[in-house]
């Protein structure tokens, strides 16, 4: 009896184990494989800020935001733009008080990432007093405008 | 009206345009192969409707045109987009 007893311990000892031994499988499952990376698309190309200024830096921005300037100033308007375009004309139409146009010029660009774009506009005899205005557009579509005076 | 501000002049003003962005890939020039009864006038004339455009054409083609009246069938041509 006494061994009939402890052949059942045993016995129970050793399946519960077993039993631990399949739950502990069941817990830690191989680990899965990395899912492929997803290619990457480039964002889609849009303009950000335009800033104007009387002096640009190495990277194509004014190096202080200002819209005071005086008759005899070089006048830059930097453009920031993101994302990637094969090709994408940038036109910035400056005009003057009523919508007299001052000049229009036109960049080009096939952007990969983010980029400035610079337009600058001077007058060798000095702007004449009053307000202007730049206007951008991205192949044609508006994509910002800044007022600045000049005094 | 006799009031009017006179508009200001901006015929003067200088302008100008940078980036940082690179600029589009410019398209790869236009090849011709010449063939037999062709002058460098009439192909100027095909791609450029102007003959007397055939210049381009002869100093694009410099290395392989001696004489701008003796171009050989079998010639490829180098044609610089028009202008």
């Amino acid at each position: 009896m006494q061994a009939l007893r402890l052949f059942t311990l045993v016995t129970a000892a050793c399946l519960g184990l077993l039993g631990c031994g399949r739950s502990e499988q069941a817990k830690a499952p191989a680990p899965a494989p990395p899912p492929a990376a997803a290619p990457v698309a480039p964002a889609p190309f849009r303009v950000g800020a335009v800033e104007l200024g009387n002096a640009i830096g190495a990277d194509k921005r004014v190096s202080v935001p200002s819209s005071a300037f005086a008759p005899t100033d070089t006048i830059y308007a930097s453009v920031a733009t993101e994302g990637a375009s094969p090709s994408v004309t940038l036109t910035a139409r400056w005009t003057y008080e009523d919508g007299q146009l001052v000049d229009e010029s036109s960049e080009t660009i096939a952007p990969t990432g983010p980029a400035v774009t610079e337009f600058h506009v001077a007058k060798p005899d000095g702007w004449p007093t009053g307000r202007y205005k730049v206007e951008i557009t991205a192949s044609g579509q508006p994509a910002g405008e800044r007022e600045f005076e000049v005094r | 009206m006799a009031g009017d501000k006179p508009k200001p002049d901006f015929s003067n003003v200088r302008s100008g345009s940078s980036s940082t962005a690179p600029s589009p890939a410019a398209p790869p020039p236009e090849r011709y192969t010449v063939v037999a009864g062709d002058s460098l006038s009439k192909i100027a004339k095909k791609y450029y409707g102007d003959a007397s455009q055939w210049k381009r054409i002869f100093e694009a083609n410099r290395d392989q045109i001696k004489n701008p009246d003796l171009i050989q069938p079998g010639w490829k041509l180098v044609i610089p987009p028009k202008a």
